[in-house]
């Protein structure tokens, strides 16, 4: 007994011995994954972590502005960084910021960006994408601070190639960079921190270098550290027992317990993102009719979804583009939800009601009934499925829903066999959507999984895509925004916000609408000292 | 005096020959479930490529050159033949989800399984053994044991950890909710405190299932004629069911334990992605859900192997305490 006695007290009191709050020394992120590298081109899943580590030579902010970052400034053709050539190629002239150094000391120059692009298109490894890089034919570096880029053709997202960094030459050259394990694990940046420790399956912690290019004061936080907990319950239930101080991108049925804690705050920016039911008339022919997918869009009463499923933390939106974007549309087409308006514009169509045993709507003895596929285990959605399922039942078509897990999904949408999908697409700053709606863009091309064939729609797009100027680009992509909204191929529910779960004392929190991530400011992140 | 047939060799002999002829037949069998399991993996829907679909910056074009640069566009056959020679030699090839080679992933993993195992095992075969024995003898004690073994047996792994999460971490805030080890911490106390919680769990479903079992064999000894006339000597109760009944009932026992360790190891998976433990099983769920077939196959291997080598124990264990069974197996 007095051994069990004993045994008892060691363990209670070890609870004395769990890490403290969040403060300028260490700041504890409750992260869901751990990642699969830190090369940043070669990773495939979201760059938090890596991003504290390696710079780009821009990043993309809490409004999705790109702001230079190793690059002195952004070029554009205003200020010359671009020229258009007469043999219909570009070229794009960096800048590089000067004094930059990469961690081991080395200065970072033009030769890196260089080596980089020539990496990518060398192609003896791994990276996750080439779109861009396989334009380019060649980079010159008249200096160590300049880097022209010469595109074979215009690439309007030409900003964002270099959003993820630069590969050190002097480490990599003439190496297979699948196989440099020594940068893979451990990166050589110019960025505020450096990995100290992977310690698989539980952390890394990163700690800050000493002589960040920005100046002594930055970063403000000495020591970072991401533990991995795949579970959101258990993440969430960390949170709570202060084992770690910040979960970034909370799942929305989980706001309601976090609302209670008294020491976290949750920042909220707009998504880059939109959830949407992707109608596939390919698949089922019906949805080839827009008389169809209007009435569709009018059946469904967004309100309602918004304010009861998911707590009015989301805002409907009315098209593929997101408000925060630059080339945003808002004066598009919207179907307000209405029965009648649904019930009409469906038996203009033809499509009658009476005809089989139940009230569901029939056409030349074909029901209007299909599948709608979405994502298992996540719950806000499943519940949205049936919310959709419940208020088309009730304009007289029929929905039967199939769950599918994460993996299993994506082959299912990708070789087009599903009437319908409920899911999102989460974008990078880039306004760029030919690949959910240009006519040869359907699978294995890209994305246009409402299979919508639209020869206006497509001509804008593909012209959208080859404009460099960003007020001509934005003209084309606003008319298109249009087309999309009169056509509606697929039917557009909400935003995907994002909610970070952060320390109420943390400073300069942002938030990203991007898969950039939140870490893209964490150099100036502060702990307000206790008072 | 017997001069013939299997009795006139030594039993050591006897043994070595049984252990042989055991193991060549693991040999055939691992590699009929390697072909199952691989055939199976890759039937699943999706692939180690599945998820970049779910991108749009990632253009199918590039998926298509990953795809090739995996191998994975090579037809199944020679997926299958390329990657069970490789193995065979002790090649266990590299992880498609970060490309580090397999045994690594794998190895480094162990340590924290073994210990989460260990540990619950140990525990659930204590428990078990003492509600087993007093449920057997006394029927008070049997009743509450009985709700309470039902009650561990039925409660879902999953549920039950976080139930304990919500309790002890959050709300007593007496134990850490989950990982290994804290940051600041990570001294022996500490260990153990992160320890009592996914122990709890993993060993609560094994002590009520095995407690029941003792409890069964226990009670069929104690109708054994035997103890009839042992009681009738005068033999004390409590020396009955320590001493004749419990010996009795333990070899059963035993062999359901040691063939139970492999269920224990599916348990384990479920409990290490609650307990976000840093173990091989977190890494078989974190692997199964990006399809990362080398490591599925080096772990499901792995496992078919441990399963198949546990039995073999539970057979030489039973083997070498019964001599009813030496003859039947020998032969």
């Amino acid at each position: 007994m007095k051994r069990g006695a004993i045994l008892a007290a060691l363990l209670l009191g070890c609870a004395s011995g769990r890490d403290s709050g969040p403060s300028n020394d260490l700041l504890i992120v409750g992260y869901d994954r751990e990642p699969d590298t830190m090369n940043r081109y070669a990773t495939h899943i979201l760059e938090d972590i890596q991003s504290c580590v390696i710079e780009g030579l821009v990043t993309t902010d809490e409004r999705m502005n790109v702001v230079p970052v190793l690059a002195a400034e952004v070029p554009t053709i205003a200020n010359g960084g671009v020229v258009m050539r007469g043999d219909g190629g570009m070229d794009v002239t960096w800048k590089l910021r000067p004094g930059v150094k990469w961690h081991d000391g080395q200065p970072h120059t033009s030769a890196d960006v260089k080596f980089t692009a020539d990496a990518i298109l060398k192609g003896d490894w791994k990276p996750e994408s080439t779109d861009g890089f396989d334009r380019i034919s060649s980079v010159d570096t008249p200096d160590s601070l300049t880097a022209v880029v010469h595109y074979k053709e215009p690439y309007a997202p030409y900003q964002l190639q270099f959003l993820r960094g630069t590969l050190p030459k002097h480490l990599l050259d003439g190496r297979d960079i699948d196989k440099a394990n020594d940068y893979n694990r451990n990166p050589m940046g110019t960025g505020p921190y450096h990995v100290v420790e992977w310690r698989t399956g539980e952390y890394v912690l990163l700690e800050r270098v000493p002589h960040y290019w920005r100046g002594d004061e930055y970063p403000k936080i000495k020591r970072l550290l991401f533990r991995f907990v795949t579970n959101a319950t258990t993440r969430i239930n960390q949170l709570k027992a202060g084992e770690v101080h910040l979960v970034a991108l909370v799942p929305w049925d989980k706001v309601r317990e976090i609302r209670t804690l008294p020491n976290v705050r949750l920042n909220q920016v707009l998504g880059n993102g939109y959830e949407h039911v992707t109608l596939n008339e390919k698949h089922f022919p019906p949805f080839a009719d827009v008389r169809v997918r209007r009435a569709l869009a009018h059946a469904i009463d967004r309100d309602l979804i918004v304010k009861t499923i998911l707590d009015g933390l989301v805002s409907p939106v009315n098209g593929p583009i997101q408000p925060m974007s630059w080339a945003y549309e808002p004066n598009v087409v919207t179907y307000a939800f209405s029965r009648d308006s649904a019930n009409r514009l469906l038996d203009e169509a033809g499509w009658r009601r009476g005809a089989g045993t139940d009230s569901t709507r029939a056409k030349d003895g074909r029901p209007l009934a299909f599948t709608l596929i979405t994502q298992a285990g996540f719950t806000i959605r499943e519940n949205v499925a049936q919310a959709i399922q419940r208020q088309l039942a009730d304009v007289g078509v029929k929905v039967q829903i199939k769950l599918l897990d994460g993996t299993a999904i994506s082959p299912v949408w990708f070789s087009g066999d599903f009437d319908a999908m409920l899911h999102w697409w989460q974008s990078g700053a880039d306004p760029e959507i030919t690949t959910f709606f240009a006519a040869d863009k359907s699978p294995p091309a890209g994305r246009n999984i409402d299979y919508i064939k639209d020869a206006e729609l497509t001509k804008l797009l593909y012209a959208s895509d080859r404009t460099i100027d960003q007020t001509k680009r934005a003209d084309l992509l606003r008319q298109a925004q249009r087309r999309v909204a009169e056509l509606i191929p697929e039917i557009f529910l909400y935003n995907t916000s994002k909610l970070d779960a952060v320390p109420a004392t943390l400073r300069n929190f942002k938030g990203n609408p991007t898969n950039a991530g939140p870490f893209w400011n964490v150099h100036e992140w502060e702990l307000q000292p206790a008072r | 005096m017997f001069t013939n047939g299997s009795f006139s060799q030594p039993g050591s002999t006897r043994m070595l020959t049984f252990v042989i002829r055991r193991v060549a037949q693991i040999i055939p069998l691992l590699v009929v479930v390697s072909l199952l399991v691989f055939a199976l993996i890759h039937a699943a829907p999706g692939g180690p490529l599945s998820l970049y679909l779910d991108n749009p910056n990632v253009r199918p074009q590039d998926i298509e050159r990953l795809r090739r640069q995996m191998g994975l566009d090579q037809p199944f056959v020679g997926q299958y033949v390329s990657w069970v020679t490789a193995f065979a030699r002790g090649d266990w090839g590299y992880s498609y989800a970060d490309g580090r080679p397999v045994a690594e992933r794998l190895l480094e993993r162990v340590p924290a399984t073994l210990q989460l195992i260990g540990v619950s095992t140990l525990l659930a075969v204590v428990v078990s053994l003492v509600v087993g024995v007093a449920s057997a003898v006394r029927k008070g004690v049997d009743r509450v044991a009985t709700i309470a073994t039902v009650a561990g047996i039925s409660l879902p792994v999953f549920w039950f950890g976080l139930v304990l999460q919500l309790l002890f971490a959050n709300t007593l805030h007496w134990l850490p909710s989950s990982g290994r080890a804290s940051f600041a911490g990570g001294g022996l106390g500490d260990r153990a405190a992160h320890l009592v919680l996914p122990v709890i769990v993993l060993a609560g479903a094994h002590a009520a299932g095995w407690s029941r079992y003792l409890r069964s064999s226990m009670r069929g000894a104690l109708e054994q004629p035997f103890i009839g006339a042992a009681r009738a000597r005068g033999v004390s109760d409590a020396r009955l069911a320590t001493r004749h009944a419990l010996r009795n009932a333990l070899l059963p026992f035993a062999t359901v334990v040691l063939l139970d360790a492999s269920i224990m190891a599916s348990g384990a998976v479920v409990t290490e992605s609650v307990f976000a433990w840093p173990g091989v099983g977190s890494l078989f769920t974190e692997a199964l859900a990006k399809r990362d077939y080398t490591v599925l196959m080096a772990f499901l291997m792995c496992g078919s192997a441990a399963v198949a080598l546990l039995s073999l124990v539970a057979d030489v264990v039973v083997h070498a305490l019964d001599p009813r069974t030496r003859e039947a197996v020998a032969l």
